[in-house]
């Protein structure tokens, strides 16, 4: 495939002047066609000069600790980022050093006694007490005239 | 440090830094803070700025390891240089950056190539030229030139299709190309 000067200058303008680093498909076209033109190697030296001149921009290189800045940086971090429901059970189990098993057992037996606790409660609701004879317990109580232990 | 992690590519360290693996985090800064702080640097111009988002970068990603999703398609770097970008166009905002020299004016008139400035006011004056450019000339002319990317990774960086990335390169570089003849007389 040859180049002509238009093709050959947005290859320029996309691949910068160094052609030995153009995609490998164009590289040899473009190759040739600066070899065979005096107009070409004339614009490849303009696109050099101006890359030196990009090339001046100012850089000022990174700290040396940077990277270790930014480790330490996470490190107070590290406990918060560990904390949520999974890592709070598993720290449970290794503090009272229970297995699973033992675990799931203790967990399911205060459910079971959870359950229990509440329908005794609600049982103990149906049966309750009406306010008139709450009244009249008060009232008894208010006109007790016995020893007041 | 455990020296495994060092034979471990980017995406293996992420799912131990999942796991709060500290020391495949630290692996990873290592790895890329240069890298990275190259491209913020670029963007916002101070060095204390760039290594400040650097390190905000980098902290988010270990608070929040599972904002990178493998599945998406977008390699490791091609996402933390989206996130670095970000946060630089951020700080830019707030910022309104650019502090160049005072002394500098420019005239409608055309100064020429022998006006004569000393190397400083020529590295603000490109800097200058350089982040007047559109925001995505910017970045296209920073990652494809001062980082060496090819145009497939820069294009998925910025997020459009190669083509189209060519045509910022080319647009980025033909201003600059303009500009660095009238002031500076290179190119």
């Amino acid at each position: 495939m040859t180049m002509n000067l238009e093709q050959f200058k947005e290859k320029l303008l996309m691949y910068g002047a160094d052609i030995r680093c153009w995609p490998k498909d164009i590289r040899s076209s473009g190759l040739k066609a600066l070899y065979s033109s005096p107009e070409l190697q004339k614009l490849v030296e303009d696109e050099e000069r101006f890359e030196r001149v990009l090339n001046t921009r100012r850089y000022e290189e990174p700290s040396r600790d940077l990277a270790g800045r930014i480790v330490a940086a996470a490190l107070p971090k590290k406990k918060k980022a560990q904390r949520n429901l999974g890592v709070f059970f598993s720290e449970v189990l290794s503090e009272f050093s229970l297995s699973r098993r033992t675990f799931a057992a203790v967990s399911v037996s205060l459910i079971f006694t959870l359950i229990v606790g509440f329908t005794i409660g609600y049982s103990n609701l149906s049966g309750h007490t009406s306010a008139e004879q709450y009244e009249t317990h008060l009232e008894d109580f208010l006109n007790y005239e016995g020893d007041v232990l | 440090m455990d020296t495994k992690l060092l034979n471990l590519d980017n995406e293996s360290l992420i799912c131990r830094i999942k796991e709060g693996n500290h020391d495949a985090f630290a692996t990873l800064v290592n790895r890329h803070s240069n890298r990275f702080y190259r491209i913020a640097y670029r963007l916002v111009s101070s060095k204390d700025d760039a290594e400040d988002i650097v390190q905000e970068a980098f902290l988010k990603l270990w608070d929040r390891p599972n904002l990178w999703n493998p599945g998406k398609g977008a390699k490791f770097t091609t996402w933390f240089y989206r996130v670095v970008i970000n946060l630089c166009f951020d700080h830019r905002k707030k910022k309104k950056l650019i502090n160049l020299p005072e002394d500098i004016e420019f005239s409608d008139e055309n100064p020429g190539p022998d006006v004569l400035y000393d190397v400083h006011q020529k590295q603000a004056l490109l800097d200058r030229f350089i982040h007047e450019l559109p925001e995505r000339q910017q970045l296209a002319l920073n990652l494809c030139f001062y980082e060496g990317l090819s145009n497939y990774e820069a294009a998925q960086i910025i997020g459009v299709k190669v083509k189209a990335l060519q045509s910022l390169v080319m647009r980025a570089k033909t201003t600059l190309k303009y500009n660095v003849k009238r002031y500076l007389g290179g190119g």
